[in-house]
């Protein structure tokens, strides 16, 4: 057994292929001394990794790639994702109110009346919350207002919150809607705070959502360990995914150490989820050239940025593939064309320059 | 001085108010949690947040902002993380409290702070000026070309003639030159 490796999750139902590997022994398996350790927030995760405290986390894709530009309020520090840990994790939870005014398209143009209304009658703009500003939820939410002529940096007030205390803010009226992940959407409709207007995947299909991540130095100086992370991570996402297993999943996941929320809400929360099947491990860069997109759409990243080059330095299949092999498994290659993606509804890397020009209220078309 | 403790141990508030005694006015204010509107309300001149509290993020967010008045926050981090606070700092946290620390310290953590951050400001106001200037010049270059070709003048007199019009109407140059580009526009029927 080596050096004991550390690595931060946040609880959250993405996170559950890393909690199923120590909690059923995929960890140990592979002869890795794994410790496990819940954080409170992405600005610690992040300060933590840089520091050598963490040598991986569960991390929003976003924020991954802003620590590796040094966009996210840091000096850049390397990291690559060789692991996707699930797809269709987000959902757009609004006050009954408010929901009211979302279609069964799941568009937000009812939304876009409201807010006129709103500012006509001289109210407070409507305030929604998302977990952190570079996060899928804060770009999931932008593109979805965006589409229906909502400007999200005028039009509506946008703050952060923790994923856990968003049913709180909600009740309290601190803010009328959030976009966070799972079981978060479902724990506020439990608790009657309000409803799920539309998922990440009536907005963004197969929704990109959380990665594995590490440095870049950690992986070049141990690429073995890495390997055996991968390994063990791919046979807890083919367990997190099997339907027979998703029961004792949400009674896992709901422990006090790990997601604490009750079972019965995760395992409702986790139908829309996917961990495993049809590639859904594999880190594509297409995921990552299309979250570079939305940050230069709105400003959040320079304009000039070669996505592509990026988004395949920091997104890693090779070593996703890698692992497979060594397990038998099939190896997937990396979705290349993202369907239902963007206005024209295709997307690929390399159309990332014109498609964040393009996009709706995109700020490089002022210039 | 108002200090704004986010930290879910009332023990630490009660540190820092107690490192502040004798600065006056002093206002110390606890809360578990963060909340927006509270924090709108009392303007801390500086926040105090736990390393290991679930508002980070969100007082992170709240820098980032630039509609929001952004504060001096400093973190009070546990000591078993080496390093931690100092990554902190390099993003972003103005200063931090190690766990442990004497009250007698509070006060000279919280000053640097505010100073540091007030530095920070400064210098992020600076760039900002410095880019408006530099774009300002630019639009002084182009009103520039443009009187020398409409009225065939030298570039030494084109200059004289906007410094004149900017002294004339009292307003500064970069802005006579804007106007005088966004009305030859309209004269040649762009707009």
């Amino acid at each position: 057994m080596g050096e004991r490796i550390r690595l931060g999750f946040i609880a959250l139902n993405d996170a559950a292929s890393l909690i199923v590997a120590e909690a059923r022994g995929f960890f140990a398996d592979e002869g890795l001394d794994v410790e496990l350790s819940r954080e409170v927030s992405w600005a610690t995760m992040r300060d933590k990794m840089a520091v050598g405290a963490l040598q991986g986390t569960h991390m929003l894709s976003p924020t991954a790639l802003a620590i590796s530009l040094g966009v996210a309020g840091s000096d850049p520090t390397p990291l690559i994702a060789p692991f996707a840990l699930a797809l269709n994790g987000p959902a757009v939870t609004l006050s009954s109110r408010l929901a009211g005014a979302v279609g069964q398209d799941g568009r937000a143009d009812g939304l876009a009346r409201l807010v006129a209304r709103r500012r006509e009658e001289g109210a407070s703009p409507i305030t929604l919350a998302v977990v952190f500003p570079y996060s899928t939820h804060n770009y999931l939410l932008r593109d979805w207002l965006a589409a229906a002529g909502i400007d999200p940096d005028r039009d509506i007030r946008l703050v952060v919150a923790p994923p856990s205390r968003m049913t709180g803010l909600l009740v309290d009226g601190v803010v009328e809607g959030f976009c966070v992940t799972e079981p978060w959407d479902t724990a506020a409709v439990a608790a009657g705070a309000g409803m799920i207007a539309v998922r990440g995947s009536q907005i963004w299909p197969r929704t990109p959502d959380k990665v594995f991540a590490v440095t870049e130095a950690w992986a070049e100086a141990n690429p073995e360990a890495l390997q055996a992370l991968l390994r063990a991570l791919a046979r807890a996402a083919a367990w997190v995914d099997t339907p027979t297993n998703r029961a004792e999943l949400a009674v896992i996941l709901a422990q006090p150490g790990y997601v604490a929320a009750d079972a019965a809400v995760i395992e409702r929360s986790l139908s829309d989820m996917i961990f495993y099947a049809d590639g859904a491990t594999c880190p594509a860069p297409a995921h990552a050239g299309w979250l570079l997109t939305q940050m230069m759409r709105w400003g959040h990243l320079p304009a000039d940025l070669d996505i592509p080059a990026v988004a395949r330095r920091i997104y890693r299949p090779d070593l996703h593939a890698q692992a497979m092999e060594a397990l038998g498994l099939p190896v997937a290659q990396p979705v290349a064309l993202l369907e239902g993606f963007g206005a024209t509804g295709r997307y690929r890397l390399e159309d990332s320059a014109q498609e964040a020009a393009a996009a709706p209220l995109s700020r490089l078309a002022r210039d | 001085m108002r200090v704004l403790v986010v930290d879910p141990d009332p023990a630490r508030a009660a540190l820092v108010a107690e490192g502040l005694a004798g600065v006056e006015p002093l206002d110390v204010r606890h809360c578990a949690v963060f909340d927006h509107r509270e924090a709108a309300a009392f303007e801390p001149d500086v926040v105090v947040v736990a390393s290991d509290s679930p508002d980070r993020d969100t007082i992170e967010s709240l820098r980032e902002a630039t509609a929001t008045n952004p504060r001096p926050v400093v973190m009070f981090v546990d000591r078993s993380e080496a390093g931690l606070a100092e990554e902190a700092v390099r993003a972003g946290v103005s200063a931090y409290v190690v766990d442990g620390l004497s009250a007698a310290r509070v006060r000279s953590v919280l000053e640097v702070a505010m100073s540091r951050f007030a530095l920070m400001n400064q210098l992020r106001q600076d760039l900002e000026k410095a880019k408006a200037d530099l774009a300002s010049r630019k639009t002084v270059e182009r009103a520039k070309a443009l009187l020398m070709k409409e009225r065939g003048l030298e570039e030494e007199a084109a200059y004289r003639l906007l410094r004149k019009l900017s002294m004339d109407t009292g307003r500064p140059l970069g802005a006579v030159a804007a106007d005088l580009l966004a009305f030859a526009g309209v004269l040649k029927g762009d707009a």
